[in-house]
């Protein structure tokens, strides 16, 4: 009777996990297989796939745009992820409040995550346009010079990363919250009691407590910096002069407007392999630290 | 109310067997088709497509049109997948990508017998479709670079003829610039939304004009690193870097948006934009060919073409049909040139309607000058890198040698590819 359960159970763990795994395998698990035999090709689509080893990787290697595109999508993940977790964070601490503005606060400052990219990116294009943007508008109001947001090489990426902040800190902001409300209140009164202040709550209460939900905001936001692009590719166009090219902008196009196939999943593997060995690294630490 | 149904479904199921009069017998041949305009352009093509179907009843064109950014990947996919519609519009510089894969099919036995007179077109823009002396696809327009004037701003700085020649160019930039503070031209050279693609389409022009093609003959290396190059390098950057007649750091939607609110004397852009300028009220302009800066005229054109895809079973009838499309499409050119393009075929420019279009005559023969970008898949990347490069090289005042040097390695490194 027992097993005939466990039977029964197994087959419905299956059965109602059947429709996610169809899309998933179809979707994300063949995909990637398929991406790295295609790695190993030759192919624009049309053409017959020819076999060429290890060619696409050793060009990847050679290849300056591949390399600069590297460094760019590097240095976006390397400041904008501290700055996109950390705002997140204080939007979270405001609007985790239970007062009517915490309300007002959570639902301002989701609003933009819900926005598609193309539109963001149309946006922040308008409002940092040269000539006719908002932002300069607003600078030269009171009396200071332009400044090229987009057209000028030592900008245009902090530009980008302002875009990106207002879009997704939203997002960091929701787990944190979620976290945040999970904290039981007794240790609040208890330290408050204890005469603690609100920086030693937040630096010995909140942050210590949160140190789950910040390792999954930590990768999760790791992640999604390094698969930067649509915003990339709406604000500069990679530009100016490709100093703004991103690593899965350059895949993009090698990929569908070039139609270097084989080339360009080579490049999405190296990036997956990074991505995977960084994340790894990261949730490491996070068993060594729990021990 | 059980009855009511009942009834209803009877009165369904006889009203789809009994035949609705003589129309079934005699259905239209149902001709699919693709085409990448969108905004403004796609609303003259579809007016276009529309009196099509309205003027005959043997054939009826059905669309989808897909969002331009991701036509060509759409295209090739279902090239790949022979699922590709009947007939599909294509800029002419994509053809060296499809051609040699062997997914479209040469036209000319078609033509001939369709009836098209081939003679009645622009032979420059038709030959560019020919790959190893084979048409593959029929030209729609062309849509060359050429250079607007604001008469106002000319005649403010007392300037009564439009430049020529390159000194012509710069001299009348620059006392206009003096004269009305106004900007001289408004050339984007930095990429913002849109890669600053007017230097190359400058470049490539008058590479051109000195008749040197930005590739050696077989498209195997770059041809600019040499004297023609210099000189066409040297003008770009001279006019930012020299005369300061076009602001560094302009961007395309900025270079056509002072044009067209009366900032700028001198323009250069794709004949694309002559509409929206008509639109601007107050704005008092000429649009004519590219001037021979460097004396003979050339100009870069980007060409709309029609092509058909091989299919997994040849429709000799949908062919024939698609070839009828096409000879009336180019045949009524003039309603397409209210969008701004030169209509192709000499029948279409010499009617009273495109005559009395205002501007487009200025322009219509540029259609004579335009050349073909080199025949090879690479050349989408080439384009871009030579962008990259020449808005780098301006953007930080680099001298011809350095400039020419590294933009010829980064396309020859693209070429041995």
């Amino acid at each position: 009777m027992l097993s005939r359960d466990v039977d029964h159970k197994k087959r419905d763990i299956l059965f109602f996990s059947l429709p996610y795994l169809t899309v998933y395998v179809a979707f994300m698990v063949f995909p990637v297989v398929y991406g790295l035999y295609l790695s190993f090709f030759d192919w624009n689509i049309l053409s017959t796939k020819v076999f060429i080893g290890l060619k696409n990787y050793v060009e990847a290697f050679r290849d300056p745009e591949f390399l600069s595109s590297f460094s760019h999508t590097l240095q976006f993940v390397l400041i904008s992820t501290p700055l996109i977790i950390v705002v997140g964070f204080i939007m979270a601490m405001i609007a985790v409040r239970p007062t009517k503005t915490g309300k007002i606060a959570e639902t301002v400052f989701f609003l933009p995550y819900m926005l598609s990219t193309s539109v963001v990116g149309t946006l922040w294009a308008w409002i940092f346009q040269k000539n006719y943007g908002l932002a300069n508008q607003v600078l030269t109001s009171v009396g200071l010079s332009p400044v090229g947001w987009l057209t000028d090489p030592a900008v245009a990426m902090t530009s980008i990363i302002i875009a990106t902040l207002w879009w997704t800190a939203g997002f960091n902001m929701i787990l944190f919250s979620a976290g945040m409300k999970q904290i039981p209140e007794e240790i609040y009164d208890a330290a408050k009691i204890d005469g603690a202040g609100s920086f030693t709550t937040l630096t010995k209460i909140t942050i210590p407590l949160l140190k789950e939900t910040s390792l999954l905001v930590l990768v999760l936001q790791v992640i999604a910096s390094f698969k930067v692009f649509g915003q990339v590719y709406v604000m500069t166009g990679g530009g100016p002069y490709g100093t703004t090219r991103v690593l899965v902008q350059y895949v993009y196009k090698t990929g569908f407007s070039y139609f270097r196939l084989g080339y360009a999943s080579a490049m999405s593997i190296i990036l997956f392999v990074v991505i995977l060995l960084v994340s790894v690294i990261q949730l490491f630490r996070k068993s060594d630290n729990t021990q | 109310m059980k009855k009511m149904t009942g009834l209803a479904m009877v009165a369904l199921v006889l009203a789809s067997i009994v035949p609705i009069g003589a129309q079934s017998t005699q259905k239209p041949l149902e001709i699919t088709f693709w085409s990448l305009f969108t905004g403004g352009d796609g609303e003259f093509f579809d007016a276009m497509v529309k009196e099509f179907n309205a003027s005959q009843h043997e054939i009826v064109m059905k669309t989808d049109t897909v969002k331009f950014d991701d036509y060509y990947t759409k295209l090739t996919a279902a090239l790949a997948a022979k699922t590709a519609p009947d007939v599909v519009v294509m800029h002419q510089d994509r053809l060296s990508t499809f051609v040699p894969n062997g997914v479209l099919l040469p036209l000319d036995a078609y033509a001939q017998k369709a009836g098209i007179d081939l003679a009645s077109f622009e032979q420059a823009p038709l030959n560019n479709c020919r790959i190893d002396n084979k048409l593959y696809a029929i030209p729609l327009d062309v849509h060359p670079l050429i250079m607007y004037c604001n008469l106002d701003l000319f005649a403010k700085a007392g300037i009564t003829k439009l430049p020529e020649s390159l000194s012509e160019l710069f001299s009348t930039a620059e006392t206009i610039q003096k004269k009305t503070g106004a900007e001289g031209i408004a050339a984007d050279n930095t990429t913002a939304t849109y890669k600053a693609y007017t230097l190359t389409r400058m470049f490539l022009s008058m590479l051109m004009e000195q008749g040197v093609t930005v590739f050696n003959a077989d498209n195997t290396k770059a041809n600019f690193n040499n004297e023609a190059g210099v000189k066409a390098y040297q003008a770009l950057s001279d006019m930012v870097n020299k005369y300061k007649v076009t602001p560094k750091g302009l961007d395309y939607d900025s270079s056509v948006a002072d044009f067209k609110l009366g900032k700028a004397a001198i323009h250069f852009n794709g004949v694309w934009v002559t509409g929206l300028f008509e639109q601007q009220p107050g704005l008092n302009f000429i649009a004519v060919k590219f001037p021979a800066l460097f004396g003979k005229n050339a100009a870069w054109a980007g060409s709309h073409t029609f092509a058909i895809p091989v299919q997994k079973t040849i429709d000799e009838k949908k062919i024939m049909g698609a070839m009828k499309f096409i000879d009336w499409m180019t045949n009524h050119g003039y309603l397409w040139a209210k969008a701004g393009h030169v209509p192709t075929r000499k029948t279409a420019v010499n009617t009273p309607e495109f005559k009395a279009l205002p501007h487009r005559s200025d322009y219509a023969d540029a259609a004579k000058y335009v050349f073909s970008t080199p025949a090879t898949p690479k050349w989408p990347q080439c384009y871009d890198a030579i962008s990259d490069s020449l808005e780098e090289a301006i953007a930080n005042g680099r001298d011809a040698k350095t400039a020419l040097a590294r933009m010829e390695q980064t396309i020859n490194d693209i070429l041995k590819k």
